[in-house]
């Protein structure tokens, strides 16, 4: 039967993936014909038929960049979720194509730093072996959409988003009229009133929640970013219906894709012209637009998020029985195992069941790496654990999202035996860090070696619980994939004349409360960066109160204070 | 190719580099044309006669299975070392300093 014919009924999937839209023969014959489109490109491009001008483009809407040492394979994981089919895929990948490991990016992606072009082509037959690819992963389009790690098991979720994630998803690859934006264009969506998801600093933020008639309205936050000027997103409208969230969204792209500039690089993302238009002047452009559209076309009928939900598989959650009990009992028992579900867990909204942040950021280790062996056991325990599922985190590290509290200890203990049972997510040392200099081409300063010495310096669990709640982000350059503006304490590479350095931010949020870090003084060496951090740490166990995190104290005392333990002569 | 990499001094000296185009590795311009992995096999020109051997290169980088050839300025006074001057040519030199068995040399 051709996929002309075909109705997607007839090629729906007979076992459903939990918490991802299940592929059907429709969507696999496409990533087959497009391999074969890149397969040819890559071809021309290796014979001559295409220059590397011609070929860049194309390469980096496949998600193969040049970087410093070698090619590099960005794979889209979309809104995070992975299954353990597509998880043993990414193993594999890097086991035959790369050097043995994979890095978790800011954008819940993984990326592979070794990859052959020769090599490519074969590399993206076993992804869509797992439904997967690498488009839109890179260019002046829109990327990967981004979302909750909690997403369908938070206690404090109002709604799934991954529905409207899917449906976000499947209106944004390869929409002909925004595949060639003025520049790259992020969203992020959450359910739950907690900003998990930096909504605040994408392109287009989406805050779902039930709407007066049980189905679900959006806040829409545009014009967020970091980079080179980092600008908090303004909320366009608080109540967007369902129906029109692709309209909606559609009007938004349309006014940006028509005055965004094109001349400069460093001003062409929205939030430059929301700023330059002002919100009220956005605001009714995109109405504007919004009521010229054709509405019928776009809207989201009841029935068309039912038919995408019905293409997601749910959790069987089984009965609680004792499963809160044992779990108590064995945090009784067990010292390190308390104290690492403490840190490493998350509230789940099904009674017996808690989900499980993996941190990848073991004591002076490389920030969301995992080798291909680490890579195969989380598949292991997506499978055993948590129906098969795991999610990708914006902060580098992997969730399970749904382990029986019973079975909480065994997890741990497969975990730890493999390195990774570290307990100190949100810590201090749970260190978010951009490839950097040792990597990535546009990098100023090497990001991973000044995140392994503040995990190094600060390891002592003891010590991390009295610093308490403390987000530091790292970035090699201005571009900020490190997101360190949106950091309690960000630090940014810098080139000066050649040589690396690095400047400390204070006082970032990506949360509801969002705020931008504010440049604390001159750049400064490696080494002087990390004794600084200490001295910052120091001030604040000193001038905090009431159980105060980094963040309040910063804002309650001021710059003045942290500038002076940093740079006023001892 | 980044601007960064490509500033020179009038006096100084420069050695050539590419990404090969298949695998993307970086490689050296050697004494006698050929490229290397490493860039202790390369060979210094003085940054008087550098553009014009880059341009001639640059022409020919497909030819040579070659991707942004470019001019890379060493240190002096390295004793016979070949050290680009600045962090992030060190890095392409000399691998990723996270993982330095992954070094060339």
């Amino acid at each position: 039967m051709s996929t002309e014919t075909m109705t997607r009924a007839e090629a729906a999937p007979a076992v459903l993936p939990v918490g991802r839209y299940g592929y059907d023969q429709i969507d696999r014959t496409f990533l087959r014909e497009r391999i074969e489109q890149f397969r040819d490109q890559v071809n021309r491009r290796i014979a001559g038929d295409l220059t590397e001008e011609e070929f860049k483009p194309l390469r980096l809407m496949n998600g193969l960049y040049l970087q410093l040492h070698a090619y590099m394979l960005r794979v889209a994981v979309p809104y995070g979720t992975l299954g353990s089919k597509q998880v043993r895929a990414l193993a594999r990948i890097a086991r035959e194509f790369d050097k043995g490991y994979g890095h978790f990016t800011t954008r819940q992606n993984i990326q592979f730093n070794w990859i052959k072009l020769e090599d490519t082509v074969a590399a993206l037959e076993v992804l869509a072996e797992a439904d997967m690819h690498a488009i839109q992963t890179s260019g002046n389009c829109i990327r990967n959409i981004t979302s909750d790690e909690f997403a369908g098991a938070a206690k404090d979720e109002l709604l799934d988003p991954r529905v409207h994630a899917e449906i976000l998803r499947q209106w944004s690859t390869l929409h002909p009229e925004f595949t060639f934006l003025p520049r790259k264009f992020k969203f992020a969506i959450s359910g739950s009133p907690h900003d998990r998801v930096v909504a605040r600093f994408h392109d287009i933020g989406l805050i779902a929640r039930p709407g007066p008639h049980g189905r679900p309205v959006f806040e829409v936050f545009v014009g967020g970013g970091l980079g080179r000027t980092p600008i908090v997103g303004v909320s366009l409208r608080d109540d967007l219906p369902e129906e029109d969230l692709l309209a909606y969204m559609e009007a938004i792209l349309r006014v940006y894709n028509a005055h965004g500039r094109r001349d400069n690089i460093y001003k062409a993302r929205i939030k430059i012209l929301v700023q330059a238009l002002g919100t009220d002047e956005f605001r009714r452009q995109v109405e504007e637009e919004f009521v010229a559209m054709d509405r019928a076309r776009y809207r989201i009928e009841p029935g068309l998020v039912e038919a995408i939900k019905a293409r997601f598989g749910a959790p069987a959650f089984a009965p609680a029985g004792e499963a809160v009990a044992v779990l108590a009992e064995d945090r009784r028992r067990d010292i390190a195992f308390d104290a690492w579900v403490r840190t490493n867990t998350h509230e789940h909204k099904a009674p017996g069941y808690i989900s499980v942040v993996i941190s990848l950021k073991p004591a002076g280790g490389i920030p969301g790496d995992a080798t291909a062996e680490q890579l195969d056991l989380l598949a292991d325990l997506a499978d055993e654990f948590s129906f098969g599922e795991l999610r990708v985190t914006h902060l580098q590290n992997v969730v399970l999202g749904h382990v029986r509290q019973d079975q909480l200890h065994t997890v741990w203990q497969r975990l730890s035996q493999a390195g990774l049972g570290t307990a100190n997510v949100n810590f201090i040392t749970d260190i978010v860090a951009c490839p950097g200099l040792d990597y990535c081409a546009l990098a100023n300063a090497r990001s991973i070696p000044i995140a392994q010495k503040l995990s190094s310096r600060f390891a002592n669990l003891e010590l991390q619980r009295e610093i308490g709640d403390l987000r530091i982000n790292i970035s090699g350059c201005i571009n900020a994939c490190g997101h360190h503006h949106a950091a309690h304490l960000g630090i940014l590479g810098v080139d000066k004349r050649g040589q690396e350095a690095f400047q400390i931010t204070l006082g970032g949020s990506g949360e509801e409360d969002a705020s931008i870090g504010q440049i604390l003084g001159p750049a400064m060496a490696e080494d002087e960066t990390v004794d600084a951090v200490s001295r910052l740490i120091d001030l604040y166990l000193v001038r905090r109160e009431n159980g105060e995190r980094f963040l309040d104290t910063y804002r309650r005392v001021g710059t003045a204070a942290f500038k002076d333990v940093v740079y006023a002569p001892a | 190719m980044d601007i960064r990499s490509n500033r020179r001094d009038a006096d100084g000296q420069s050695v050539i580099t590419a990404n090969r185009l298949l695998d993307g590795i970086t490689v050296w311009r050697a004494a006698d044309g050929s490229w290397k992995e490493r860039i202790t096999e390369s060979a210094p020109v003085s940054n008087t006669d550098v553009e014009d051997l880059l341009s001639s290169l640059q022409g020919k980088a497909q030819e040579l299975g070659l991707v942004g050839v470019y001019g890379v300025q060493v240190q002096d006074d390295t004793d016979g070392k070949i050290i680009p001057v600045t962090s992030r040519e060190r890095i392409r030199a000399f691998g990723p300093s996270v993982h330095p068995e992954f070094s060339p040399l």
